[in-house]
């Protein structure tokens, strides 16, 4: 036998392995794999679109539907707090905390049915896709506590605009071809993002994707945000160096 | 236009940076303080997380300020001697001050501690200018000759040890009020992210009975470099300066002081410590009702540090 059939019919088998059910595979990417954040940056908008198609090498040469698209788009992880103010003795301060770890920043559920048409909630929860799964509270944090705080938090990201769930974001453009718009707001914290998209068939998931982009500062925001957690020495005197020249410079221009 | 703060990430617009600069400025101009006190509230109000909005003012304060130390110290109205030891125990206060800020933010009462700050520190300063300025417009109405206090009237805390002589005030007195004043200004002034001229001033004149002719200068020198020492303390320790946010407001301020000092050549003493007086007080009424009206939200949330990378 020859190399590359030889190489064909192991992938065959492996592609047989891999999903026996299903014989699809999701073919996705993103439209920028680096959004940049430059002086005048208000926000941008991504494209995340991607196509079902046969395994390779599978028999079958074509799909068949009907397909859900959810696509879940995570931003950098943080520890968060929570707080409550409550009155005391008149006054309204802050007398509850509670911590959660390895929190998104940003966190956007698209999709292109609502999500419990899609699938039975268990499926949801296992993948923690729904908004109110995000919050993993603290080692230590009661689950008293947690439950209270929680959904409080997602509700503030919310309206912070950096939680968001849009289920009629992914759109058909065919029986296979996708695609979903995120909005990323001018306050989107930079870091990695990651973008996953779960391929649904009659509730299952029969595929999954991966597809990363990064949200960060460039040129001289990058420098000054660089300088100010590397030097913060350097950078605090020539803050100051700054505000005397203006001071300075103000008094020369208008002196009369 | 909007300008990306890479500190505070986020958006603001840059015209109205630029424009309350400009606007606290003129109002710096106008009373000879520098304004902070104004500032931090507004950038708060606005948006800016505290702890950016704190130590960015302490940059712009120090450019509002230097413009007029610089013309004070030309004529000559500056006490250096007296100055020196209010910066050098200023130094010691601000030190103290960003190590309380650092302790608060982690415990999640920065907010209600500057809130809290504000509301007694503006509260007191103002009722009491407030008071000082309507009797002496009720006189001047009277036909009462005001005469301006002796500067040598001296208080029992004068006479404590280690008495120094300040030549250029005409003072003897002891350097234990001069160094309380300065710790307690850098302490202050470096928690809130005022410059604390308007503190100052009247310590000055009614605590150490310094000349009126001295105060205003030597009060500006000492705010330019406590705030000065400030802003380096706080890029080093809680790295939450934005220089770009400092410089939109720098620039409206120092343009605005210089309107602001023109604009003040039009008023008597005592109208505009009336008028600073009434700003001042209705800053801390601000900071009052945000304590006791019950808040829309009773939930906030916060970064407490980056959690690693997915």
């Amino acid at each position: 036998m020859s190399g590359p059939l030889k190489a064909g019919l192991l992938a065959l088998l492996l592609a047989g392995f891999a999903s026996p059910a299903g014989a699809e595979r999701l073919v996705s990417q993103v439209s920028q794999e680096e959004v940049s954040i430059t002086s005048s940056f208000a926000g941008a908008t991504l494209t995340l679109f991607g196509a079902i198609e046969p395994e390779a090498g599978a028999e079958q040469k074509f799909v068949e539907g009907p397909y859900h698209i959810i696509i879940t788009v995570t931003g950098p992880l943080q520890n968060r707090v929570a707080r409550r103010k409550t009155n005391e003795f008149g006054i309204w301060l802050n007398t509850a905390q509670v911590e959660f770890v390895e929190f998104p920043s940003f966190y956007q559920v698209l999709s292109d049915a609502r999500l419990s048409d899609i699938t039975n909630p268990i499926t949801l929860a296992e993948q923690r896709i729904p908004l109110a799964k995000q919050p993993q509270a603290a080692p230590g944090v009661s689950w008293w506590d947690a439950d209270a705080f929680g959904p409080q938090l997602v509700r503030l990201m919310e309206e912070k605009g950096l939680f968001k769930l849009n289920e009629n974001g992914v759109v058909f453009r065919s029986d296979t071809f996708y695609f979903a718009q995120v909005a990323l707001p001018s306050d989107a914290p930079p870091g990695p993002y990651l973008a996953h998209t779960y391929l649904f068939k009659n509730g299952n998931i029969i595929a999954e994707k991966s597809d990363g982009f990064s949200v960060r500062t460039i040129g001289f925001e990058r420098f000054l945000g660089l300088a100010a957690h590397q030097q913060p020495l350097l950078y605090g005197l020539v803050c100051v160096v700054l505000a005397l020249f203006t001071g300075w410079l103000g008094g020369v221009v208008f002196r009369r | 236009m909007q300008i990306y703060l890479p500190i505070a990430e986020l958006s603001m617009n840059l015209f109205f940076l630029v424009g309350i600069g400009g606007a606290v400025g003129f109002l710096s101009g106008l009373f000879g303080v520098g304004g902070g006190f104004l500032l931090t509230p507004l950038l708060i109000f606005s948006g800016v997380p505290a702890s950016v909005a704190v130590a960015s003012v302490t940059g712009q304060v120090v450019a509002a300020s230097t413009s007029g130390a610089l013309s004070y110290y030309r004529r000559g109205l500056i006490d250096l001697h007296m100055a020196l030891y209010l910066v050098l125990s200023g130094v010691l206060g601000a030190f103290g001050g960003v190590a309380t800020f650092q302790v608060l933010r982690a415990a999640g009462q920065l907010d209600l501690v500057i809130s809290l700050g504000f509301l007694i520190l503006l509260g007191f300063v103002g009722t009491l200018m407030l008071i000082e300025a309507a009797r002496a417009i009720i006189k001047r109405r009277a036909g009462i000759v005001v005469r301006e206090k002796l500067p040598n009237q001296h208080n029992w805390f004068h006479g404590l040890p280690w008495r120094v002589r300040f030549k250029k005030s005409r003072l003897y007195i002891s350097v234990i009020p001069v160094l309380a004043l300065g710790v307690a200004i850098g302490f202050v002034g470096s928690l809130l992210g005022i410059g604390g001229g308007f503190i100052l001033v009247p310590a000055l004149v009614y605590i150490l009975r310094m000349p009126g002719s001295m105060v205003i200068g030597t009060s500006l020198l000492q705010v330019v470099a406590m705030m000065a020492v400030t802003t380096v303390l706080h890029a080093v320790s809680s790295q939450s300066v934005d220089i770009l946010l400092a410089f939109c407001l720098m620039v409206g301020g120092t343009v605005g002081a210089q309107f602001g000092a023109s604009a003040g050549k039009y008023l008597r003493g005592e109208q505009l410590r009336a008028l600073l007086a009434i700003l001042v007080l209705a800053v801390a009424i601000r900071f009052g009702l945000s304590l006791i009206i019950a808040p829309s939200d009773a939930y906030s949330t916060g970064v407490i540090g980056v959690g690693g990378v997915i």
